[in-house]
Parts: C-alpha cells; structure tokens; sequence
C-alpha cells in the first residue's frame, strides 16, 4: 500500500499527464514536482531514477521504503502502488 | 468460468485515428471501446507543436490536440480503457482479443496502433537509453538546459523537435544521413535558429559513446569523404522514421506488408473480415494526423456497413452489448 506518491512531471510530457490520469482514476493522491516550475530539482530526479527523463514516479510504502518507476509503465506502476 | 464481455466495436490503439473513428461510431450509438497501451493521442500527443492540421490557423500544441480528441470521442461515450491487446483470433462473428485485463470479444475491431520512433540500431544506443540518448523531446527536453545536443534525422519530426529543442540546448548538431527532407515551411524555421542548430547532411551516425553512465560524443561518418567526424555531446534525440505497432499481429492472420504495416482493401478492411485499420499502421498510410483523422472516420463508416451486413446475415441482436463497468 503506498503511503505517498511524488511524481517528477514537465509542462510538455504526455506521458506524465498518463501517469497523472491512471493514478486519479484509481483515487490515488499525489505530489507532483514539475521540473519547469522547479528546474533545480532535477538533479534530484535524476538521483533518484539515474535518467534523465520524466516522468519518474517514487512510491512510498508503509514502512518507508521507496519503488521508483521510470516512464509511464503500467507493468510496474500498478504492482508499485498496490 | 464467467462469459467474456462481448463490444460491438474494440480499437486498439487511442491516437488520431481511432478517437476520429470513435466520434463517428459513438455518434450512431454503436458501443466502442478502445485499448490504449502508452499515451491517448499517440505520436501526435507527445509532438510539441502541430502546424498543418486543418481548422488551426495558429497550429497548436500536440499535447492539446490529443486532449481534445479525447474529450470529443468520450463526450459521445466511447470507452477508453488503459492496456493492452496481445493477439487478436477470428472466431467468426467475434474476433477475440487477448488483453491485459482477460479475454474479450468484438463484432468489429479497428487496428490503429500507429508506429513508434525508429531506434538507429548502434552502439551505444541501448546502453545510454534515458541516460543520454531519447526519443521524446517534449518529455526529455527540459533536462538538457544550456547543454549541448545532437538530433539525428532529416525529416518533419528531427526539425521540429530541434526548434523545440533550442528552448533548452545552448547548441544542436542536426546529423542528416543525406539531405534535409523536412517541409520548406520548417526549413525556413531553421534557418532562423542557425545561431543555435547547426545541420550537417550527409553524415551516417555509426556509435553514441559515453563515459560513467554519461554520454560525450557520437561518431559518424561523412559519406561524400568517407572521413569519421565527431560531434561532442551532453545528449543525442533520435527522430529517424516510424516503426509500426503490429508485433502484436504475429500469427493472427492479419497480412502485413513488407515493412509490417497492414494491408488494407480500399474499405480499409484488411484480410480478416470484421477487422479494420487506419492511421500510421496501415500500409499505404501517409503518416500525417490529418490523414489519420480522415481514415477513422472512413473506418467508422466501413465498420457501421460491415455490423449492418452482419447483422443481417447472422440475425445477431441489435447490441447494445456488454459495456466494461467502469
């Protein structure tokens, strides 16, 4: 079960609108960090996901540990969140 | 063992082509549901900006093109559902369709699964995916702020992502394998940014080489000398031509081309009867979205004609079938 959801987005991704649009419809709330509005935590994108690309969703678990899922990839997006 | 949902109509795919065929078949109140596996709205939902599609004098984003095909099939009540279609069987009156979520069946399927970006095939192109080398400037773009680029590709996409791409990059070497086919209108474009993009034609793109998990040059090869050239880089985009989604079509019966695009009759039909395609997938399909657009609907009629002829023939129940619960 995820405690909290960050999602790392741009203005221009579709992808990440996906990601955005897959996880309200299963009600799941989330932080969204976009990039253009905030490009000094792209550093911490890439830290986290070791690519640069969006979107990156990072997973927090119950007990605090973290799944990070590159790109819109149901695969392992849905398992991620269950 | 519980029946399978049973849909007039499932489209495999949700760009263009299938979201133009939707408004068309969820206008005549035939159930439609489509499939979708990436992004509503395709290629074109992750091109940044759309010029030549008729009806906006200003072009407009693909992103906001795609949102509103979405909206516009869905507010006629076209389902889209999030997965994917693996195979497709004929079973006669139904074609059955494996997807992520089970089995399901279709009096009429539409095929518009359109193409992906074409990937150069060269070392180091795997090894530095997403860590260097992309296919997606709208998604990638923004981490490469006043940093140096290469675009590969000499076509519409390679010159309208480079634009694109000067929102970010502080410089672009454009490699173009032999000359500039972009459109005069983009050309003109780019001469306006020469200050930032640099076009080098004939010039193969042979190895993308990096060091620690980061890219610094591509080598390539100037096909008129015959000397290797070197371009220093932080990031290389890839916009070489389109590759068709019809993996999923191996062993169904569905003919192919031979660069695995479907064949179609001139009702866009192809050789499986009920089955029909349209958009960037289909053989003979001239890759624009504008194109595609006119193709669903064109689809959306052939598919309305075919339910009709069937029904008559079969005698089948008028539908409305099962609908997914949401």
């Amino acid at each position: 079960m995820a405690k909290n959801i960050t999602i790392f987005t741009t203005n221009t991704c579709a992808y990440c609108g996906m990601v955005k649009k897959w996880l309200s419809a299963k009600g799941m709330h989330y932080e969204e960090v976009n990039l253009d509005q905030h490009p000094e935590r792209q550093a911490e994108a890439l830290e986290i996901s070791g690519a640069l690309t969006v979107p990156v969703t990072v997973v927090t678990k119950e007990d605090d540990s973290k799944e990070v899922v590159v790109g819109y990839n149901l695969a392992k997006l849905a398992p991620a969140v269950a | 063992m519980a029946e399978e949902q049973k849909h007039q109509v499932v489209m495999i795919g949700a760009g263009p082509a299938s979201l133009a065929a939707a408004v068309y078949t969820t206008r005549e109140d035939i159930e439609t549901l489509l499939f979708e596996k990436g992004v509503i709205g395709g290629l074109a939902a992750i091109t940044d900006w759309v010029d030549n599609y008729p009806g906006f004098p200003k072009g407009l984003a693909g992103l906001d093109l795609a949102e509103s095909l979405r909206q516009q099939a869905e507010r006629f009540g076209a389902k889209i559902e999030l997965g994917e279609v693996m195979s497709i069987k004929d079973e006669g009156t139904y074609k059955r369709l494996a997807t992520t979520s089970g089995d399901i069946l279709a009096e009429a399927v539409l095929i518009a699964t359109g193409s992906d970006y074409k990937k150069l095939g060269i070392p180091g192109e795997q090894e530095y995916y997403g860590r260097g080398v992309h296919y997606c400037a709208t998604c990638d773009g923004a981490f490469y702020r006043d940093k140096h680029l290469v675009v590969v590709g000499g076509g519409n996409s390679a010159v309208q992502e480079s634009l694109f791409l000067t929102k970010f990059a502080s410089k672009i070497d454009l490699l173009v394998r032999s000359e500039l086919r972009a459109s005069e209108v983009l050309i003109h474009e780019l001469e306006k940014h020469k200050d930032k993009i640099t076009v080098h034609t004939n010039v193969t793109t042979d190895e993308i080489v990096g060091k620690d998990s980061k890219v610094e040059k591509v080598v390539g090869t100037d096909t008129k000398t015959g000397k290797k050239r070197e371009f220093p880089t932080d990031g290389v985009f890839v916009f070489i031509g389109l590759d068709p989604n019809t993996g999923f079509l191996a062993d169904s019966g569905v003919e192919l081309d031979e660069l695995r695009l479907v064949k179609t009759d001139v009702n866009l039909q192809t050789s499986m009867p009920g089955v029909f395609a349209a958009g960037d997938v289909r053989s003979g399909a001239t890759m624009q979205i504008a194109s595609a657009v006119g193709e669903g609907a064109t689809a959306a009629l052939m598919i309305r004609k075919y339910l009709e002829d069937a029904h008559q023939t079969h005698e089948m129940p008028a539908v409305p079938a099962t609908v997914n619960a949401e």
